[in-house]
């Protein structure tokens, strides 16, 4: 496991454990809003797509008559219309206003269509012969550009949450699978190599303590020794103060936190 | 007596034209064509027809590809007709030639006035209304130039002069503009052929008279029906409906009245084939049948469908007469129906909705 997702560099001090531990916290109520942001922009991913499908089968229809009362047009006007109207078309009487939608974070573009009222640039064309079924066609083909406004904007959000969601997900799993194992490895270092020193340091202090008790001994058997040999000394030279045994003790009990000189302290 | 010299002038042309007639497509044919399955069928079907024409489209070929080819065949006909006509039946095909150059000019005039350039409108120009200063008017840049010095060159001059001024091109609907053309035409004609020595008195006059009437009627109902819920007053509206007709006076005035499709009912009924039609589509009892071939009432017929049937009727019963150039009008109106159920059927059939494939005018 270690081995696939590594670890970070770091040094294996407090500090950064601290901030890994940190960083995992973070890490991990990242991944739980990134998952429920991605389920719930899936969710209406399903949403459009079910009504993209409608809107297509409904498009096919909507065309198929609009195509048909064209085709009625030109049997009843018994010519071809279409250069007059357009030259005649001044102003647009179907208008699309662009609205954004907020889903989880994400604006998407959804057009709106409706029809100025008022403008009616082709109101008498086929006069003479056609009027109404110009007319009827004008009218099938605004519902036609109605669907297909409506195809247009769940086609557009289609291909925005696509994109959304395969980034959010990439996130997901990135998080998931990289950024906690990798900080959860981490953090097993640091322990790890926190431990070591520990042990390190006990043992360093138990060889110190060691040392010292037996320098300690040392030092007492060589007193103890020193303290015989003045006894019997004094016992052969019985003139003799026992002033040689009270210097000796105070050497022994000189403090060492005391304000005396010490030779390698330099400050 | 009128049939004693035609011959001499006129009996070529009119054999020509019945020998064209004969051509046309029959119900036999139409009932072949609906059970066509594809384009390509539909083609096979006209071939005895209009083979040498429609050979050369590609397979499949688009609707409008196949209505302009049959378009092409009738300008190629009527084109021979007028070569080989002479004096008076001259003059007569001219005038069936007037209406498509209303349209021609409406169309160069709406491109004027959209600063295009109209050499590229000269295709969209229907060929029957080509005449030699037509390309002329691409040479006009603004409406003043077009109206001073280039549409006062057109055969069409007359129908411009004292109704419609330079400044009215400008700001009228170019429909209206087309309307008032059509409007001074078919007067013009009617006199024409009420007036012309070679004409009157003659089956000529007896035929045409009827057709003529029947389209000016055509035009005021349709004008009527189609100017509702639009800005067009009423007085704007009275100026287009033609001064002749079995509807003129009273019926016109009653329809420049009506304001709705029960006023125009109503101005129609004295005249018994209008009623009949009305009646039919049921408009004379409401205004929910407006809708025609698509919602439509009763057998789907619209009131369109009905004075289209009425024209057909009308230009069939030309044949009965002899004598008379009256049958070229006649079998150019049955050739045009033709192409219009042709482009009807293989639009059905292209868009697969062959429940409404009927919907055509069987003439014969």
């Amino acid at each position: 496991m270690s081995g696939a997702v590594g670890r970070e560099a770091v040094f294996p001090t407090r500090q950064s454990l601290g901030l890994m531990k940190n960083k995992l916290k973070g890490a991990e109520i990242g991944h739980s809003l990134l998952k429920r942001k991605s389920e719930a922009l899936t969710k209406r991913f399903r949403d459009i797509t079910r009504r993209i499908d409608e809107a297509k089968q409904k498009m096919g229809r909507v065309m198929q008559i609009a195509a048909f009362s064209l085709a009625e047009v030109t049997y009843a006007v018994g010519g071809d219309i279409g250069y007059q109207i357009q030259e005649s078309a001044k102003q647009a009487r179907f208008r699309v206003r662009a609205k954004q939608e907020n889903v989880s974070g994400v604006l998407l573009p959804t057009f709106e269509s409706y029809t100025q009222e008022g403008v009616n640039d082709f109101g008498l064309t086929g006069l003479g012969k056609g009027g109404q079924q110009i007319q009827r066609c004008r009218e099938t083909y605004a519902r036609a550009v109605e669907t297909l406004v409506e195809l247009a904007s769940l086609q557009t959000a289609f291909l925005i949450l696509d994109e959304v969601i395969k980034v959010v997900n990439r996130r997901v799993n990135a998080i998931e699978h990289v950024i906690i194992p990798r900080t959860e490895n981490t953090i097993k270092y640091i322990n790890s190599e926190l431990d070591e020193l520990d042990r390190e340091e006990f043992y360093r202090l138990k060889k110190v303590s060691g040392k010292k008790q037996r320098d300690v001994a040392a030092a007492d058997a060589e007193i103890l020794a020193a303290r015989q040999k003045a006894a019997e000394e004094q016992a052969a030279n019985p003139k003799a103060p026992a002033a040689t045994a009270v210097p000796v003790q105070e050497e022994e009990t000189v403090d060492v936190l005391g304000e005396q000189e010490d030779n390698d302290v330099i400050f | 007596m009128e049939g004693l010299f035609f011959n001499v002038n006129g009996g070529y042309v009119e054999g020509i034209v019945r020998g064209y007639r004969n051509s046309l497509l029959s119900g036999q044919n139409y009932s072949n064509l609906t059970q066509c399955e594809t384009i390509d069928d539909v083609k096979l079907q006209l071939a005895p027809s209009y083979g040498d024409f429609l050979a050369s489209l590609p397979p499949n070929p688009s609707t409008s590809d196949l209505a302009s080819r049959m378009t092409d065949k009738l300008v190629a006909e009527f084109k021979y007709l007028f070569a080989q006509a002479t004096g008076s039946s001259a003059k007569f095909l001219e005038y069936m030639t007037y209406g498509y150059m209303i349209d021609n000019i409406a169309l160069l005039i709406t491109g004027t006035l959209h600063e295009r350039d109209t050499r590229e409108l000269l295709e969209r120009c229907h060929p029957l209304g080509w005449f030699e200063t037509l390309p002329v008017l691409c040479v006009a840049t603004n409406i003043e130039e077009l109206y001073n010095s280039v549409l006062i060159e057109t055969p069409l001059a007359a129908y411009f002069k004292g109704s419609l001024s330079h400044q009215d091109l400008d700001e009228l609907n170019i429909e209206i503009v087309r309307n008032t053309l059509y409007k001074n035409y078919l007067e013009d004609f009617y006199n024409f052929i009420n007036t012309h020595p070679d004409f009157s008195g003659t089956p000529t006059q007896d035929v045409m008279a009827e057709v003529l009437q029947f389209e000016a009627d055509r035009r005021s109902i349709n004008i009527t029906l189609n100017s509702f819920g639009t800005e067009l007053t009423k007085l704007e509206r009275r100026k287009l409906y033609p001064e002749f007709g079995k509807l003129y006076p009273e019926g016109s005035l009653m329809l420049s009245r009506a304001e709705d499709v029960e006023g125009v009912a109503l101005a129609v009924s004295a005249v018994a084939d209008y009623k009949a039609f009305f009646d039919a589509v049921g408009l004379s009892q409401g205004s929910s049948g407006l809708g025609g071939m698509g919602g439509g009432p009763a057998d789907g017929k619209s009131l369109e469908d009905m004075f289209y049937q009425k024209e057909m009727d009308l230009s069939k019963l030309v044949f009965t007469r002899q004598f008379t150039p009256a049958v070229v009008y006649a079998w150019m109106k049955l050739k045009e129906q033709e192409i219009r159920n042709v482009t009807w059927i293989s639009e059905c059939i292209a868009q697969n909705q062959k429940e409404r494939i009927g919907n055509f005018i069987s003439v014969f």
